[in-house]
């Protein structure tokens, strides 16, 4: 893929749209062909610190200057926070009223109940519509399946899922015939229910589809390397043969595989969507030039990265830390104690004691500052070496789950935020990073077992592990670490893991190996000894 | 009454702190030392209110002592000659940790309450935003000002000082961490703020050198952590013994009961002067300068002390007054008057023996060091201290000044002098 395949133009682009309004000081040449790119079709490959949201939310302004009343364009987020930032940022440059009356901005999950709720006689839904909640859910498949373990129910419940998100066109399961039958009487819609039945109803009435077609005349799509195939195929179909479409994400930061999200779609989208073109954003803001080097090596040794290498834009350098620790503990201890140190000492005996020296200026603050790891079963030890220290952290669990972005449109009031704004260390797992930036970051555990995870029964996609470090790695823009431990406790077991096989492809130029404090103290009088005789 | 308060203390609940940081200890310390009113320190850590709820009885308005059974059997420790009241009142200190216009600021606040139940309402709030638990003094990613909405919002009588304002890495004003200016800390609730904390390395003169601190009374405290370091500085109100009244005398600037304070020799307190301490430099603002505020040793940037940061902000020379300002008697700890005068280390076995000595004899040991004869002290301790005591009082002091996070070194007597002071009379008496 490149950012100057040729177009030809899709019937709804009879009229050729170039931009209406002049390239803004802070849109780099390749954002602005992103953004003044005629034809109502295009998919942007933005990786990390490109300027995504940036890019996307001034092409939406610019396709909204020319937006006859009364019709609307969709944006489709793949959360609400992220739905909210792109209404503001786009309020914020085409003032509230017309971002307001022509701009409909969610998940796909609230697209869809909009729509489900509008037209539930039609899909042959009741009028009065009940999401599931999951412990709804959870209660449901204990009253089908007594006999089962929680295990097992997790995984019936799994597998329904991703029939009805992925292989809904393969034959039915007996359990999802069990499962839809009891969750219908109950009254309920699961969440991957709103798409799936969307698209039933959407196929089965053309009418219908061709009014919503004609309300949304261009849809954009944030993430698309995160879509799943209902989400690809309701997509094909709300688009149609004239209706316009930007797709933005990067496929070398798709990280929910598991969840049935498909790469594939990227290379299928000028098939999928015919005279679309294909652009590129390859300049990071983000991250230091060193960092960003070594995430590209990282990048760049996954069999199916087409993506041409980022360029750095930033000033710094950055710098790439690798520590060895002898235990997990060790790990857990020394990432704090850096933070300490970072922060310029947090408390006077730390100056006193000389355990941070004098020279220490405090760069970053807590909120600066986050640790990333592969499993929640990882973060035992670094909130107890936090609270050791007294350092504030906090580990955040934003994770995108379908389900709580589902429950959050529903009842909105459960994100009411009310606390105080407080700076504290993150610490979250390698998924919930993504999206997010960090002067300083920490990425534990890097180790073979962990990344890629392969721990007994957690198998992964070895490559999709390869995108979800490259992600953690491309969160930091000054200074990164990679920690490992070579002895380690986890879910009761001690192993001895080797170094993570994604360390060994960085070249080792770039990496600055710190050593253990301790351990180089004690060789350093072992030496000593050794001359006295 | 006339009397004096120590504000900011710490318990045993904080980090780097006694063992013996307990109240029982602090009853003790307070009649050793001449202190009336004590701050129990670190309120807002829960295992530490849940002893005060448990050993502190009310007494006056707002302030609190020790329960009566638990007062007895320590009072046999406490000298005859220093025995008398003692008060608690609660405070505690927060480390505040975050960043503002671009600069991590790290910003040490002493926060009052007028009650349990008010100190009990403060650390539910602060429990929800941050860890109060595993340090007495917590750190929270915090803005001062927002920690000071906080105090504000818990009850009228609730109030909030800027501690040692000058400290270079945790303080408001720090070379380090803080602000060129306390309004810049405090912003829009800057007006709520009557009161700063001198801090050990800064004196009022040094203060009074700033307009920007002339709508605020200055306070002194010891910031112990060790019970003995009680009182080394502290704060003489004349008001009643309540709350409010403190409260009062403190804010209200026609209020005229706060006397003043009692101030180390700036000299020597941890920051005054510049330097290093790793590599043994103590460097005098003018060498700062000369040096290009680097070390002539390891050629980094040297921690900046108070004296120079005072220098820096100034907007008045030397010797001006501000309208707000009280009196100030500068002191040296009694065992290191004792320690200079015998020749020996401060905690030797033998200072320890003259300073008991004198607590029993004497009175406790503000009196000593600021009421008691010269004359009447030379009969107990001997001609040595006595003169060591009136160079004192009269400000006859020779500092090697501190810097670096190094206490500044104290010097009465040269070595000849020592020998010809006739210190062989009435030592004991």
């Amino acid at each position: 893929m490149n950012g100057t395949a040729s177009t030809t133009s899709s019937p709804y682009l009879g009229k050729t749209l170039m931009a209406n309004f002049p390239q803004p000081e802070n849109v780099n040449a390749a954002q602005w062909r992103a953004v003044s790119a005629p034809g109502g079709r295009l998919l942007i490959i933005a990786g990390p610190g490109t300027g995504k949201t940036h890019t996307l939310t001034y092409r939406i302004f610019c396709r909204l200057k020319d937006l006859a009343l009364p019709q609307k364009f969709c944006v489709i987020t793949f959360t609400n926070k992220a739905a909210g930032e792109i209404k503001e940022r786009v309020r914020s440059l085409c003032g509230e009223e017309k971002a307001g009356r022509q701009l409909t901005v969610g998940t796909f999950h609230s697209f869809c109940w909009q729509i489900l709720n509008e037209h539930a006689q039609d899909a042959g839904l009741p009028a009065q519509l009940q999401c599931a909640a999951p412990p709804d859910i959870a209660e449901m498949a204990k009253a089908i399946w007594p006999q089962t373990t929680a295990a097992q129910r997790k995984n019936i419940l799994a597998l329904v899922s991703s029939w009805k998100s992925c292989s809904y066109t393969a034959p039915v399961p007996d359990e999802v015939v069990v499962y839809n039958r009891e969750l219908r009487q109950r009254g309920f819609l699961d969440f991957d229910d709103l798409l799936l039945e969307t698209l039933i109803l959407l196929r089965k009435n053309p009418v219908l589809l061709r009014e919503i077609q004609n309300g949304y005349p261009e849809i954009f799509v944030d993430e698309y390397q995160d879509i799943n195939p209902v989400q690809h195929d309701l997509l094909k179909l709300l688009v149609g043969n004239s209706g316009g479409i930007t797709a933005i994400g990067d496929p070398n930061q798709a990280i929910y595989g598991f969840r049935g999200s498909d790469t594939r779609f990227f290379e299928s989208f000028s098939g999928d969507f015919p005279g679309a073109q294909v652009m590129t954003l390859q300049e990071n803001y983000r991250s230091g030039k060193n960092i960003l080097s070594a995430s590209s090596q990282v990048i760049e040794k996954n069999p199916d990265c087409q993506v041409p290498a980022l360029t750095a834009q930033m000033y710094v350098d950055g710098r790439l830390t690798i520590y060895e620790a002898a235990t997990d503990k060790a790990e857990a201890e020394y990432v704090v104690h850096n933070i300490e140190k970072f922060v310029g000492g947090t408390s006077m005996f730390s100056h006193d004691s000389g355990r941070v020296d004098s020279h220490a200026e405090g760069e970053w603050s807590f909120g600066d500052i986050a640790v990333l790891c592969r499993l929640k079963a990882q973060m035992r030890l670094l909130v107890k070496a936090f609270e050791q220290l007294g350092i504030p952290s906090h580990v955040s669990g934003q994770e995108v789950s379908e389900e709580a972005e589902g429950l959050d449109f529903i009842c909105p009031s459960r994100y009411d935020d009310i606390t105080l704004d407080v700076e504290k260390v993150t610490l979250m797992t390698l998924h919930a990073s993504k999206g997010l930036e960090f002067p300083v970051v920490f990425i534990v555990g890097c180790e073979e077992c962990l990344l890629p995870l392969h721990w007994e029964k957690m198998v992964s996609d070895r490559e999709e592990e390869r995108r979800l470090f490259y992600v953690g790695m491309t969160r930091a823009k000054e200074r990164l670490f990679l920690t490992r431990a070579r002895k380690r406790v986890l879910f009761g077991k001690t192993y001895q893991p080797r170094i993570s096989p994604f360390l060994t492809d960085i070249e080792d130029s770039l990496k600055d190996y710190e050593e253990a404090i301790l351990r180089s103290k004690k060789r350093k009088k072992e030496d000593e000894q050794m001359s006295l005789f | 009454m006339k009397y004096y308060a120590d504000f900011h203390i710490h318990s045993h609940f904080s980090r780097a702190t006694s063992k013996e940081l307990n109240l029982e200890h602090l009853f003790v310390w307070a009649q050793i030392k001449g202190i009336q009113v004590v701050s129990t320190g670190d309120f807002v850590h829960p295992g530490w209110l849940k002893e005060l709820r448990e050993k502190l009885v009310p007494a006056e308005d707002g302030l609190y002592r020790l329960r009566p059974d638990l007062a007895k059997p320590m009072q046999s420790r406490v000298p005859p000659a220093c025995q008398g009241e003692v008060r608690f009142i609660l405070s505690a200190e927060i480390s505040n940790i975050y960043k503002r216009m671009d600069k991590v600021r790290k910003v040490h606040n002493v926060i009052l309450a007028p009650n349990l139940s008010v100190a009990e309402a403060v650390q539910g709030r602060l429990d929800e935003i941050g860890n109060i638990r595993s340090d007495g003094r917590p750190i929270l990613g915090l803005d001062s000002r927002n920690l000071l909405e906080i105090v504000l919002e818990s009850d009228p009588l609730s109030f909030l000082v800027p501690a040692h304002i000058w400290t270079p890495w945790f303080s408001a004003l720090g070379s380090k961490g803080g602000f060129d200016r306390i309004e810049d800390c405090f912003a829009d609730l800057t007006p709520e703020i009557f009161a700063v904390e001198t801090g050990l390395s800064s004196d009022p003169p040094m203060n009074w050198r700033l307009s920007q601190l002339d709508p605020f009374v200055m306070v002194s405290c010891s910031d112990a952590h060790s019970p003995a370091k009680l009182g080394r500085e502290s704060t003489i109100l004349e008001t009643d013994l309540s709350y409010p009244a403190m409260y009062k005398a403190l804010k209200d600037r026609s209020d005229k009961g706060l006397i003043g304070t009692v101030e180390f020799y700036p000299e020597e307190g941890k920051y005054h002067y510049d330097g290093h301490r790793q590599c043994r430099q103590r460097l005098h603002p003018r060498q700062t300068i000369a040096n290009k505020g680097l070390c002539p040793e390891c050629g980094k940037p040297v921690t900046v002390g108070v004296m120079a940061r005072v220098e820096e902000l100034a907007d008045h020379p030397d010797g001006r007054k501000s309208p707000n300002a009280r009196e100030y008697f500068s002191l040296i700890p009694l065992p290191e008057i004792i320690s200079e005068a015998r020749g020996v280390g401060v905690n030797s076995k033998a200072v320890q023996t003259v300073f008991m000595e004198m607590l029993a004899k004497l009175g406790n040991e503000m009196a000593i060091l600021q009421h008691i004869p010269v004359a009447e002290i030379q009969k107990v301790s001997g001609s040595v201290i006595a003169e060591g005591i009136r160079r004192m009082r009269e400000g006859q002091v020779e500092i090697a000044a501190g810097y670096d996070g190094e206490y500044g070194k104290i010097k009465l007597f040269s070595e000849d002098e020592r020998d010809s002071i006739d210190n062989q009379l009435t030592l004991f008496g």
